[in-house]
């Protein structure tokens, strides 16, 4: 186990590199950088060689890598071009305001999708299961954005309501913060309530065709005894690493919602910083994305592996 | 007459002219910012929508339109641009230029303090332009002020530009476009740049106070600004809307008092909510098309001539901006008055399909051609124009492929010459040689973006710039503007209107047409 | 009992699995004819009538610039659905092939390309999307490109697990000593059991490259003006959610039953060869 997760944590911390100078060279590769921004229609060749200089644009590419390598190992992800803010802090308070809407989704759809999903399972081929499956792909279909467009229309027209767009940390003013959170963490839960609907569903239909499950209730115990006891007991660790699974693709699927919804959130930063060619912050906000994607795969992967050893890479 | 009488005479007729000075600069100095509204009370936070972020605060570096907008409430130059695009007396209290206009003297305000706390004097002044007008800075405003010299600070509150060449412009250009008057030395310290994100010390009304990217901007009022009794309000917040559909249901819900929307018809949703009200000022913006001549097919100008005349800018300002502008000809609608070629006298303004087939067979396109036309993402506009353009030219057989870049990649292009065919959205500039100079005039002394190379339009240009007479250069630009018809390297369609949606509570809102946000200082909110 | 309650017990079928039936031959009929379903032309531009709501002219209503909507969606059905299947062709070949030889060979060469898929991974599917689209720009072929990279390592996990199973069999070591060649073994016997799984994973993931297809248009990322595509029509309809909410609403609900079918589908194939 302990080799496993050193392999693993080295071919992580590989990928990991790798993936900063993918970034890294793509972005410079491409044309228009941030001075060209900056001047704009106005600049002229010296102003644009000029300001190439205080960005260090003018250096060769392996230079510029390996400075911001030695930066990063010391801790510092640089400083935002255009800014001027250190990029941990604009990563870590994006970072708060994505997580929080993850967690709050998460919650949310747990409530809502785990009940489901076993209700859909206990009374498997009835029309209660019927409904619950309808929900569950509809729900694992529709677009999260089209869903959240859908509820402002709603909210707007029917209930004459609409989020504030300055967000505001919970700290600051909670009525506020849950009012500029509620639209976006209802599309985004609708999608996963509905994947683990679907999940929890299926595993509770495999669990309960077991044998011990038929056994146990052949000896007196009470169907609801088995089921919360020993059923969902079991199906509690598959659950977890799905939604580990889920939780990634939250945090990094989260660029539309915010997009749509106006939250500072990673996914704006980094859309923001592309289109700027802010690189200090699309190269720092990029490697925290991935070092967060490494270490719940490294779980996950963990997690399978204890139950399925034929899936041990 | 004897000499006590004509002592008395002269000093006379010295206070009338002094007082006459005074009255014009008072009255000069009334309507800066807009008009004043006698009934203003003061107080008040207002909340202010807006669709466009500015990446930094930065008016030194920053070239980004979205910037101008709202560093000119921080920060000020030595005149101020006013809505009919002339600039008036600032911080400079009064000017003169030499007979040779070489060299303009400049007296300057007293008692103009920084947000810093220090009062600006002449050596502030000095380092502020001298920092601004050396290229070395990477200042993207360093060109417009290639013509002068030296700067001196003879004393305290005079300042002398010595320039190498005359330049009727050198006011305008010291406006809030570019720069501002900082503290001596301020960019001497090394984050000095980024700091300018945290805090302002410019002289403008108002301070900052915060600005996080992707969410808000907040504005202070200036405790100690030199114009007593302003701002009105104590404090203002930008709220950055990630669409307008967003800045729509904002307005609708009150949560913001003030908003200019980038595509005037996305207001029009607001037309009937109560409490609100939708001003509609003409602006100094111009929607454009640009051909380049280094492009294959658009070198020959029988080609150009032929786009626009097939070209029917009304269709095309009916689909981007539902109408809400107004068609120009040569010049932007702000100044069509003052500067713009009667429209009547412009050629090639109406489509004419049958001489633009026959242009095209003539330049060896008898069968139609192909030709790629660029949109830029985030200009909304471009979309409906481009598949409107497309339509159009599709009548005289050219088919038009349209394809969406960055801006980043757009600015690239723009730089290395490199434009081809292409949407344009031209930033405002009050003055003709501002707007045409560089764009148009001939390298080396202008950047030619389009590649026109026309000698005599050139000679126009320099002409121009050098030019004070008014008359004069009414007819030198009319001149410049019929040859720009005539060879099309671009084809100014329109300017789109600035729909500014306003609450009740706010007074006294003038919305300037370059569409900054001047009208801040002097409005004030009602409850 | 209705018709279709009898039709699906005769069949054997849910009524779920019927509706992803009909479904599905709606979608091909769009796909081959969209002009016998929709005459109008999708790139008519007509400023006079913009912004309607659906009426006896207009089925679906209007576009911004005045265009039919209806036309403009139904056509649409081949140009997103096409692009996203031929994007996951691209992957599932690019991928399984890749995975079919690193989990047969072994050694180095999958020693490199697990590394090479695992840098992939760590971007999640979206942000991948915006880094590669931003970057290079927008477009139906960047569009291609990038969802074929993102999804890439699943199909190359998938056929190389796949691969890896099949390759401790016996009967490739029968084959072995019966003196076929290595590529023989891998290319006849190996790849024809590893395909299924690229299969089903295909189906599988065409839904989730159905919405990442669908978020980046919604970004602006996605194919370049006029041409009718769901998410871009979402994102033209957004400006305009209050006034002109059917923009935005039909496009949704096509890409919510398109991958509703496929999606059923995927679980039909899922149960026929055993979990997946």
């Amino acid at each position: 186990m302990l080799r496993f997760l050193a392999s693993r944590l080295a071919s992580s911390l590989l990928a990991a590199a790798l993936s900063s100078l993918v970034v890294f060279a793509l972005m410079r590769a491409v044309p228009g950088d941030i001075v060209a921004q900056m001047l704009g229609q106005s600049g002229d060749a010296a102003a644009a060689s000029a300001l190439r200089g205080f960005f260090g644009l003018d250096r060769p590419i392996h230079v510029q890598f390996a400075e911001w390598v030695g930066q990063v190992l010391q801790g510092d992800l640089g400083r935002s071009w255009y800014q001027g803010k250190r990029v941990s802090l604009l990563v870590a308070e994006a970072f708060l305001v994505t997580l929080e809407v993850a967690l709050a989704t998460l919650l949310l759809a747990t409530l809502v999708g785990v009940p489901l999903g076993v209700l859909a399972g206990i009374m498997e081929g009835s029309r209660v299961d019927a409904a619950i499956q309808v929900f569950n792909l509809a729900g694992l279909s529709a677009p999260v954005f089209w869903v959240g467009l859908m509820l402002l229309v709603g909210a707007s027209s029917i209930l004459g309501w609409s989020p504030p767009f300055a967000y505001m940390p919970p700290s600051v003013d909670l009525a506020d913060n849950i009012a500029i959170l509620v639209l976006p963490v209802l599309s985004l839960a609708v999608l996963q309530a509905a994947a683990y609907s679907h999940f929890v569903r299926d595993c509770m239909t495999a669990e309960l065709r077991r044998e011990y499950v038929r056994a146990a209730i052949a000896k007196g115990l009470s169907p609801a005894r088995v089921h919360f006891r020993h059923v969902l007991r079991n199906i509690l660790i598959p659950l977890v690493t799905f939604m580990g699974l889920i939780l990634i693709q939250i945090l990094g699927g989260t660029v539309v919602i915010e997009s749509l919804f106006s939250l500072p959130g990673l996914g704006r930063l980094i859309l923001s910083g592309i289109q700027g060619r802010d690189y200090p912050v699309v190269q720092g906000a990029l490697l925290f994305v991935v070092a967060i994607a490494i270490v719940v795969n490294l779980v996950v992967d963990l997690l399978y592996g204890l139950i399925d050893p034929r899936l041990r890479p | 007459m004897n000499a006590r009488i004509a002592g008395w005479a002269g000093r006379l007729a010295g206070a009338a002219i002094a007082a006459m000075l005074a009255t014009t600069a008072l009255a000069q100095d009334a309507m800066l910012y807009g008009k004043s509204d006698p009934a203003a009370k003061s107080g008040g936070k207002l909340m202010v929508g807006s669709l466009t972020e500015p990446p930094a605060l930065d008016p030194y570096h920053q070239g980004a339109d979205a910037r101008i907008r709202v560093t000119v409430l921080a920060y000020q130059g030595l005149f101020y641009e006013d809505a009919s695009g002339q600039a008036v007396p600032l911080l400079a209290e009064s000017y003169a230029m030499s007979a040779d206009g070489l060299s303009y003297t400049f007296k300057l305000r007293r008692g103009v303090k920084f947000h810093t706390g220090q009062v600006m004097t002449a050596a502030d002044v000095k380092y502020s332009y001298d920092y601004l007008r050396d290229s070395k800075n990477g200042s993207p405003g360093a060109g417009d002020l290639s013509t002068v010299d030296s700067i001196e600070a003879p004393d305290d509150h005079t300042v002398v530009f010595r320039l190498s060449r005359k330049n009727g412009l050198l006011p305008i250009t010291l406006t809030h476009r570019y720069g501002g008057v900082i503290p001596k030395d301020y960019f001497a310290t090394p984050d000095a740049r980024t700091r300018l994100n945290e805090v302002s010390v410019g002289t403008g009304p108002f301070k900052l106070r915060q600005f996080r990217q992707n969410s808000v901007l907040v504005f202070e009022k200036f405790k100690d600004y030199w114009q007593a009794g302003l701002p009105h309000v104590d404090e203002v917040t930008f709220a950055f809307m990630p669409n307008s559909a967003a800045m729509v249901v904002a307005a609708q819900n009150r949560r913001i008092d003030l908003g200019i929307f980038t595509r005037p018809q996305d207001a029009e949703q607001l037309a009937r909510v109560p409490g609100v009200r939708l001003v509609r000022t003409p602006s100094m913006n111009q929607k454009a098309i640009d051909l380049g001549s280094e492009h294959p097919a658009l070198k020959d100008v029988r080609v150009r001539q032929a786009i626009a005349l097939a070209v029917d800018k009304d269709a095309v300002m009916k689909a981007s901006i539902a109408g809400y502008g107004q068609v120009i000809g040569t010049m932007v609608a702000g100044m069509q008055d003052r500067w713009g070629l009667p429209l009547a006298e412009v050629p090639n303004q109406k489509p004419d399909l049958d001489r633009a087939r026959r242009l095209l067979a003539e330049a060896g396109h008898p069968n139609g051609l192909e030709i790629e036309l660029t949109t830029i993402i985030g200009y909304d506009w471009m979309d409906a124009g481009a598949v409107t353009i497309a339509d159009q030219l599709q009548r005289i057989g050219i088919k038009v492929n349209i394809r969406k870049i960055e801006l980043g990649v757009w600015v690239r292009n723009f730089q290395s010459r490199q434009m081809g065919f292409t949407f344009n959205d031209w930033p405002s500039s009050p003055d003709p040689s501002l707007l045409f100079y560089r764009h148009f005039r001939a390298q080396p002394l202008g950047a030619d973006f389009r590649n026109w190379n026309n000698a005599r339009a050139s000679e126009l240009l320099d002409r121009g710039r050098e030019e004070s007479d008014y008359a004069t250069r009414r007819g030198i630009y009319n001149e410049f503007q019929k040859i720009m018809a005539e060879e099309v390297p671009t084809i100014m369609m329109f300017s789109a209107d600035l729909l500014t949606v306003e609450r009740d509570r706010v007074r006294n809102h003038q919305q300037h047409p370059t569409g900054w946000y001047f009208g801040l200082v002097k409005a004030w909110l009602a409850e | 009992m209705s018709a279709g309650t009898i039709a699906a017990r005769l069949s054997g079928a849910t009524p779920v699995q019927v509706l992803s039936c009909v479904l599905f031959a709606a979608f091909a009929v769009l796909i081959v004819v969209p002009e016998l379903v929709a005459p109008q032309s999708p790139l008519a531009v007509d400023p006079g009538r913009a912004l309607q709501p659906p009426s006896a002219a207009h089925w679906f209503g209007t576009d911004d610039v005045g265009r039919d909507l209806f036309a403009r969606v139904i056509h649409a059905t081949r140009i997103t659905l096409g692009l996203v299947a031929g994007a996951l062709l691209a992957s599932a070949i690019l991928g399984g092939g890749l995975g079919l030889v690193a989990g047969y060979a072994g050694g180095t060469l999958d020693l490199v390309a697990a590394r090479v898929v695992d840098v992939i991974l760590t971007f999640p599917p979206i942000i991948a999307g915006v880094v590669i689209t931003g970057i290079l720009g927008p477009g139906a072929t960047n569009l291609v490109l990038a969802l074929a990279i993102v999804y890439l390592p699943m199909f190359f996990r998938i056929a190389r697990s796949g691969a890896l199973a099949e390759s401790r069999r016996t009967y490739v070591e029968a084959a072995r000593a019966l003196g076929f060649g290595e590529a023989s073994i891998m290319l006849r016997q190996v790849a024809p059991n590893v395909l299924p799984l690229v299969l089903l994973q295909y189906v599988v993931l065409f839904p989730l490259a159905l919405q990442i297809e669908a978020a980046l248009g919604f970004l602006g990322l996605g194919v370049a003006p006029p041409t009718p595509d769901w998410g871009a029509i979402l994102e033209q309809g957004k400006n305009f959610i209050l006034v002109a909410w059917w923009i935005s609403l039909w496009p949704g609900l096509f890409l919510l039953a398109s991958a509703f079918a496929v999606m059923v589908l995927g679980r039909m194939l899922q149960q026929r060869l055993g979990s997946g």
